[in-house]
């Protein structure tokens, strides 16, 4: 592992934490270090929403195949399993595992994974979500990746308990159902951005946040003021 | 793993609404609500550009001054929960802090008999459609566990408010028809697609966002088919809705 990288990844994490930062945007970004720290293909965070859904609320990347292997394990897969054990769950062959989760298998090896690890997001004694890793090939993480992942787990959890703004925002569950409802209000605006340009989900992503950041504003409040039609500069015309 | 709780709470409605003899509607969460969570009274507000505008439906009078107190005052419950979008659970209002909060509301909800009050946002993601009221005539937090109750009922609240404000407006059988029941199923399961073709819509329409998922509503059940399969046909560029129906279809 890149120890450069490593520490670079967190000091950035940490930076991020300061008052008022995005929670989904700072998800966003942990999923994307993960994906170049350990060397897996993708990743995802993963939340339980108090109406008891597992649902995603960051992936490194948008392609459809991918989010749908993430909706699918609320039936079953390692994310399930790691959010009601509250232990990692690991398949170093996919191909074996179909007795295991049939359709996540199925699914997973058809987009092109190999291996699998779902890392639980834990605060004290109860699990909020699952950091899901894949990779192509079939070898899974040696020990010190996996130490690595789940301390990204559990700074992902810091980070979702850190994110005050100015609701009093007292549980966990609340703190919970407002990170979900940001990550709809995302896609809304992801939706209808990819629509107004003529772009992929990826790409309206991008443009998202890159406006947020450089306006200097939450982007759950870009993506709400987007959909809503009361961002005056946002998009920007094209050029020429 | 979830769809039990919410084939539950959509039941109870069903159930509530057939023994009223009528389709489901916000009355129906608002009397669901008080059942289940033993409190003493409910509203629904409808909003109007992000704010509340007007009570849709209360289950008794009480409720009813308590939700018009709010709108006239500018100042409650009902104003935080939509512009925060998190609920508000004031289980005691003879605490400070509520008096802080509502210092011209909860003097006179006190006096109208309410000693707490809770508020969900009836809102998906940007769409901010209004505000499910409660009331308690003793403190006291809601239930333990009923939170996600309360969700599933304010998500059932959103639907049918959204779905009765844009009844027939551009829907493609504008009957009006009790869509709930039919696609309850696929509420239950977040899907990202949903969220992402609302928002295509907004576009392709030139609606705003609630017009725009009420319309994406109405074209599944018009052509009987899953709201997730209709928004992933609707993402991959498959299927295009016009501002006239008849329209509607490949690109």
């Amino acid at each position: 592992m890149d120890a450069e990288l490593l520490s670079d990844t967190f000091v950035d994490l940490a930076d991020t934490m300061v008052a008022d930062f995005d929670v989904i945007d700072f998800l966003h970004m942990l999923t994307d270090r993960s994906v170049r720290l350990l060397s897996v293909s993708a990743a995802g965070v993963m939340l339980a929403d108090p109406r008891g859904e597992l649902r995603v609320a960051a992936a490194s990347s948008e392609a459809a195949g991918l989010v749908e292997l993430f909706q699918l394990q609320n039936d079953q897969g390692p994310c399930l399993d790691c959010y009601r054990t509250g232990h990692p769950i690991t398949a170093p062959d996919l191909a074996g595992a179909s007795q295991r989760w049939p359709r996540f298998a199925a699914a997973a090896i058809q987009a092109g994974f190999g291996t699998v690890h779902a890392l639980p997001m834990r605060l004290r004694d109860q699990v909020i979500g699952a950091l899901n890793l894949f990779g192509t090939g079939t070898v899974l993480l040696e020990p010190a990746d996996l130490r690595i992942g789940q301390a990204l787990a559990d700074v992902a959890t810091i980070g979702l308990l850190q994110e005050r703004n100015v609701r009093r925002v007292a549980t966990l569950a609340e703190q919970l159902q407002a990170a979900l409802n940001s990550r709809v209000a995302i896609e809304q605006a992801k939706g209808k951005l990819a629509e107004r340009l003529n772009v992929d989900m990826d790409q309206a992503f991008t443009l998202l946040r890159d406006y947020a950041r450089s306006s200097n504003q939450r982007l759950t409040d870009v993506a709400r003021q987007f959909v809503a039609g009361t961002t005056a500069d946002f998009p920007p015309p094209p050029p020429g | 793993m979830t769809e039990r709780r919410a084939e539950v709470v959509w039941g109870r409605l069903a159930e509530h609404a057939a023994a009223a003899g009528r389709r489901v509607s916000v009355a129906d969460v608002c009397a669901v609500a008080v059942q289940s969570a033993q409190l003493t009274g409910a509203w629904v507000t409808a909003a109007r550009d992000g704010g509340p505008d007007f009570v849709l439906c209360v289950t008794d009078p009480v409720s009813e001054r308590l939700a018009e107190l709010q709108l006239m005052l500018g100042e409650g419950p009902c104003y935080d929960v939509l512009a925060s979008v998190a609920p508000v659970l004031a289980a005691d209002l003879d605490n400070e802090e509520a008096s802080r909060r509502w210092p011209g509301f909860t003097s006179q909800a006190r006096q109208l008999g309410a000693a707490a009050i809770f508020a969900f946002p009836l809102t998906i993601g940007a769409i901010r459609a209004g505000v499910l009221g409660m009331f308690r005539s003793s403190p006291g937090p809601l239930p333990t566990g009923w939170l996600g109750d309360g969700l599933v009922l304010a998500d059932a609240a959103t639907v049918l408010l959204l779905d009765g404000l844009h009844d027939g407006a551009d829907g493609a059988d504008g009957t009006g028809e009790p869509v709930l029941n039919g696609q309850s199923p696929d509420l239950v399961l977040h899907r990202a697609e949903i969220d992402q073709a609302t928002g295509m819509l907004t576009v392709q329409l030139d609606i705003p966002a609630g017009a725009a998922f009420a319309r994406l509503r109405a074209y599944a059940y018009a052509h009987d088919r899953r709201l997730a399969d209709v928004a992933r046909d609707i993402v991959a560029r498959r299927l295009r809705l016009h501002k006239e129906p008849e329209r509607d279809g490949a690109p």
